[in-house]
């Protein structure tokens, strides 16, 4: 994967984060960080709590201990009105797109330009145009998002979430339940927009095939704690059992789906 | 036995929290929100109107009469003993306009609306579309609730009132149809025993039931959690939790007025 010009500015920091949930801990002391212009990819198996750790940086969860750190400010500790002043830099794609289902497409992709910002009607149409056409959805402003298909849904919420010029874009499992055909189109998509517009992308997901398509560093969460980071080459031939069982689909090794169901055999009398 | 007494006790008043709490978010996006240059949108606020006041006017319409006719007919059984049948036009309108119509109103409504209110933003919450409405640092409280919000607390008001005269008229049909009072006379002993202060507590009555229905309906979508019977559980407990909290809040109402004499 070519490296770019990013100078090695820092745009997200996760300083010992931790998050429990009741007592269970969820996120197990993580820190790492995100450069500017890179597409990070958040990979593990369901429940290792790598939503949640997106969900961090979203400022929706907030963590218990530690620090994140977006365009120098702590979202963890700042105010309501700061962190959404820092959230109007980002956008975001989530796994079922949440499309505001009473709006049309192009209403939904105008919500963000119509709530922060002052621009005439007919030039936000212009601008919900031509994000539209950036997905490839040109013509459909009218359906509403009941009206399209999934992949349609998913694409039209990417065009939300670059509707304001995003510096980071989060991406929520964006090729889950889609064609294989569709989810190439996704990847594509954030490919091109991360290489043309540079923007910062946050990505996770358990698609292999993708994520080693889209990557520039990887990221691999196991019950909560960041057990390998670093280039796709570097993941690829790694070491560590858990990386290889994980990006081979294996069905045996240490990553053990059954190993929580502990009196199983007591309760067959085995 | 007492553990579980306790646990419901704080349940409750952890729901009661959450209800003053959006209560006060409700406040600072009506009245402080504006100068923040963040004020609710006129046409959100419209549109809920429409939902809230001018689709419901058929079935307020309906219920009032018909109480209207019963209240008329039940009274003048009794009243015919005495020979007071005249005094039907005045039992009804007053019953009417302090206590029947707004309650039964603002019942049709939280059935109607409240439940409609918690479903939307149930389903909003399980879709993540609440969630993503925060990331794209869009306030729910001010994007959701404040239009539905003003919505009930402008148009609950004014279905009361259509109610009042719908209720009035059911009487007037029994008064005028099967007791044989004299049309104008009917009209002249309603408006001769019903005062001014009649309406405006029933008036008060209806605000704060607005206030109730919006209230509840929003923090049980807002805190929906768990799918499709998640949704189903919200929409039912606002219902249910409002009828109840209307009737209670009706009692003390009543009690006020009638003790200061109103």
């Amino acid at each position: 994967m070519a490296q770019k010009n990013c100078n090695d500015k820092i745009a997200i920091s996760l300083r010992n984060v931790s998050k429990y949930f009741g007592d269970k801990k969820t996120i197990d002391n993580i820190s790492f960080d995100v450069h500017c212009g890179e597409t990070f990819v958040i990979m593990g198996c369901s429940g290792s709590g790598k939503s949640t750790l997106l969900r961090i940086m979203t400022g929706i969860i907030k963590p218990e201990e530690g620090e994140v750190i977006i365009n120098g400010k702590d979202i963890v500790r700042c105010s309501h009105q700061e962190l959404d002043e820092i959230r109007k830099n980002f956008g975001m794609l989530f796994q079922y797109s949440a499309l505001l289902d009473s709006l049309t497409v192009e209403e939904n992709v105008a919500l963000p330009l119509k709530e922060h910002t002052k621009l005439a009607p007919d030039i936000i149409k212009i601008i919900v145009k031509m994000k539209l056409s950036l997905v490839g959805l040109r013509g459909y402003e009218n359906y509403y998002p009941s009206q399209i298909s999934g992949g349609m849904r998913k694409r039209v919420g990417l065009a939300r979430a670059i509707a304001l010029d995003p510096d980071i874009v989060f991406y929520d499992e964006p090729t889950s339940g889609l064609d294989p055909v569709v989810g190439g189109v996704i990847d594509k998509l954030i490919k091109d927009l991360s290489e043309k517009l540079l923007i910062t992308s946050v990505v996770v997901t358990h698609d292999m095939m993708s994520v080693f398509e889209i990557s520039d560093r990887i990221a691999m969460v196991h019950k909560g704690q960041l057990i390998a980071i670093g280039t796709p080459e570097q993941i690829k031939n790694s070491t560590n059992p858990y990386v290889q069982q994980f990006i081979n689909g294996r069905p045996d090794g240490p990553i053990d789906f059954f190993k929580e169901d502990i009196g199983l055999k007591e309760i067959l009398g085995l | 036995m007492i553990s579980n007494l306790g646990k419901f006790f704080i349940d409750v008043f952890f729901h009661i929290k959450g209800v003053i709490n959006l209560f006060f978010a409700n406040i600072y996006w009506i009245f402080i929100g504006p100068f923040k240059g963040k004020p609710p949108k006129i046409e959100h606020i419209f549109y809920q109107m429409v939902f809230v006041g001018l689709r419901s006017i058929l079935i307020v319409f309906f219920i009032t009469v018909f109480t209207g006719i019963v209240l008329a007919m039940q009274t003048a059984y009794q009243l015919e003993k005495m020979g007071a049948v005249i005094y039907v036009a005045a039992l009804v309108a007053v019953s009417l306009c302090r206590e029947l119509s707004p309650v039964l109103t603002s019942l049709v409504v939280a059935g109607r609306v409240g439940s409609s209110i918690a479903a939307e933003i149930g389903t909003m919450k399980v879709s993540e579309q609440i969630e993503a409405l925060e990331t794209m640092a869009i306030n729910p409280v001010r994007f959701l609730v404040i239009p539905r919000f003003l919505a009930l607390f402008f148009m609950l008001p004014c279905l009361t009132i259509l109610g009042n005269l719908a209720g009035i008229f059911g009487g007037f049909l029994v008064g005028v149809g099967s007791l044989n009072i004299n049309p104008d006379l009917y009209l002249q002993t309603t408006f001769k025993y019903l005062k001014l202060k009649d309406i405006f507590t029933g008036l008060t009555k209806s605000f704060v039931f607005a206030l109730i229905i919006a209230l509840i309906g929003c923090y049980e979508g807002l805190n929906t959690r768990g799918g499709a019977e998640g949704v189903g559980r919200a929409t039912t407990r606002a219902v249910v939790i409002s009828f109840i909290l209307i009737i209670f809040a009706d009692c003390i109402i009543t009690a006020i007025f009638y003790f200061s004499k109103m």
